[in-house]
């Protein structure tokens, strides 16, 4: 058989872009959690009248740093009875999907790792994968508090997944496509189209049940059940140490900014400034680079939001979780599609 | 049931944003840190702090009014306290040559400075008293006499007040 060098090459090329775009998100990832936990720390702080890290570095910017270093050089352990091999592979069925939901994610201009034309139903399907590592970890640890995080984790899960999807069903529904990108462009031209802005009023209550859902989903306090440390030591991860409980740690964090980057992408225009005249008259490369650059302020507003409801509210209980989920948000979400569809059917169908 | 239900949506409406509001409050300029930056800035003591026992000079006399009675010896339920008095000296006009106290041991009880007749062993206003070693807990006369600083003529009044 003949071997076409041409498609070798464009294999080869393909390949090396693959990789480069994984490196890139890895890094990516890495500056965000250090960054967010940096943050979280210091709005904890100020929030109750303390300082927060201010030693290690200028104003403290090294702390987490300093942190990740430690956690490094922490002993390994694998606790007897527990199972080794599903042990070790958990902390990576977490992390996997918390990183590959980035590639569809539309950064900018033109810097989307693969625009997808699923993008909306990728990202659901991905990061519900993380649950089965969360279990996996629960199980394999052999022990009772890993085991009952678990199964909090899969029940809440289960439960808060369908209104995520729901929530996510209205800017769908409204652009006509699944492509993030797509979605992304149907609100250009200023603040105005942003579907949080929309003058159909089920876009707010979608955009709040994203983000009341999505909390729940990247399990951040308020419904952090999984691992309510008051209750069950840590919860799944309570005999993870060292390097895999950094993927934990990391996962959750990458998931809250994947959560305020969904948020951005489908509610507050995604990558597109706010005003025509802050940098929608750019082309090229210019305009790459100042969507990015919008895109990555509205997260941090987004993220700083989370990280101010992270430290008001207590952690509810997990009936009135399950209630919150069972009988408040999927029924709103249900009414919620329905009303969109007919608008979306009758009225601008016409 | 649907009175209360209502009642829980529109509660739910007002509460969390007013909890949101008040750390908001928290976090903003309203509320500064209160947070002491230690080794920059340096607590203020209470005015009656009491730390280590030290023996502050006299003014007049140029050292510590200490008689070498070794009351504050007998008295130290820990028996960190060393007094040796100066030989062949006056009756009149004792004082110590040695007067050691091992710090690692005290436990700021104060004993020691209520029992002394001459009032002359006092608090130190001082609390930095980390050091690499076990000696460095160990205060001779010297070290004593320069932490205590001066001897207040306060103490003289409170003496005589106590006599009336
Ligand atoms: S304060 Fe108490 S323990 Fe310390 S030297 Fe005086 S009597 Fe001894
Ligand atoms: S009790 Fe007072 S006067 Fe007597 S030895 Fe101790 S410090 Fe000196």
């Amino acid at each position: 058989m003949q071997i076409d060098t041409q498609q070798i090459t464009a294999l080869a090329v393909e390949i090396v872009k693959i990789l480069a775009a994984a490196v890139v998100i890895l890094v990516f990832i890495l500056l965000v959690v250090l960054y967010v936990v940096l943050k979280l720390r210091w709005v904890i702080a100020r929030i109750q009248s303390r300082l927060g890290p201010n030693r290690t570095g200028p104003w403290g910017v090294l702390q987490t740093v300093a942190d990740a270093i430690k956690l490094f050089q922490k002993e390994d352990i694998i606790p007897q009875g527990a199972d080794r091999w599903l042990f070790t592979i958990a902390p990576a069925i977490v992390f996997i999907p918390a990183y590959v939901v980035y590639v569809v994610i539309p950064f900018g201009k033109g810097l989307t790792v693969r625009p997808l034309d699923v993008g909306v139903v990728y990202v659901t399907a991905i990061s519900s994968i993380s649950i089965i590592g969360i279990i996996t970890a629960g199980w394999a640890s052999n022990n009772k508090w890993s085991l009952l995080g678990a199964f909090r984790a899969a029940s809440q899960l289960i439960a808060f997944e369908v209104p995520v999807i729901l929530a996510m069903c209205i800017p769908v529904l409204l652009s006509g496509s699944l492509n993030l990108d797509v979605i992304v462009q149907k609100q250009t031209g200023g603040i105005a189209n942003w579907n949080l802005f929309n003058a159909f009023p089920m876009c707010q209550v979608a955009c709040l049940m994203l983000l009341v859902a999505g909390l729940a989903e990247a399990n951040t306090t308020p419904f952090d059940l999984m691992e309510a440390e008051s209750e069950l030591v840590a919860g799944f991860n309570t005999e993870y140490s060292g390097m895999k409980f950094a993927l934990f740690f990391l996962a959750e964090f990458a998931e809250t900014f994947t959560l305020s980057a969904l948020l951005v992408t489908l509610f507050l225009g995604g990558y597109n400034p706010p005003l025509h005249i802050l940098g929608g008259q750019l082309t090229g490369y210019w305009y790459s680079l100042v969507s990015l650059v919008w895109f990555l302020f509205k997260c941090w507003l987004v993220v700083v939001f989370i990280l101010w409801i992270r430290s008001t509210f207590p952690r509810v209980r997990i009936d009135q979780l399950m209630n919150l989920s069972w009988k408040a948000l999927i029924p709103v979400g249900l009414a919620n599609l329905l009303i969109t569809g007919a608008y979306v059917g009758l009225w601008l169908a016409r | 049931m649907r009175k209360s239900l209502l009642k829980d949506i529109v509660n739910t409406f007002i509460s969390l944003p007013k909890g949101l509001w008040v750390t908001a409050k928290n976090w903003s300029f309203l509320r500064p840190s209160v947070t002491q930056l230690y080794p920059e800035e340096k607590p203020t003591l209470p005015e009656r702090y009491r730390g280590m026992p030290t023996l502050p000079v006299d003014p007049q006399l140029g050292r510590t009014p200490c008689i070498a009675c070794g009351a504050c010896a007998r008295m130290c339920p820990e028996h960190i306290i060393t007094v040796v008095p100066e030989k062949g000296t006056d009756p009149k006009d004792r004082r110590p040559a040695e007067f050691t106290i091992d710090i690692s041991r005290c436990m700021w009880c104060g004993l020691c400075m209520e029992v002394c007749p001459k009032k002359c062993l006092k608090p130190a206003r001082t609390f930095e008293l980390a050091c690499y070693d076990r000696q460095g807990m160990i205060y001779r006369l010297e070290d004593l006499m320069r932490l205590g600083g001066t001897l207040e003529p306060e103490a003289e009044e409170s003496e005589s007040s106590g006599d009336e």
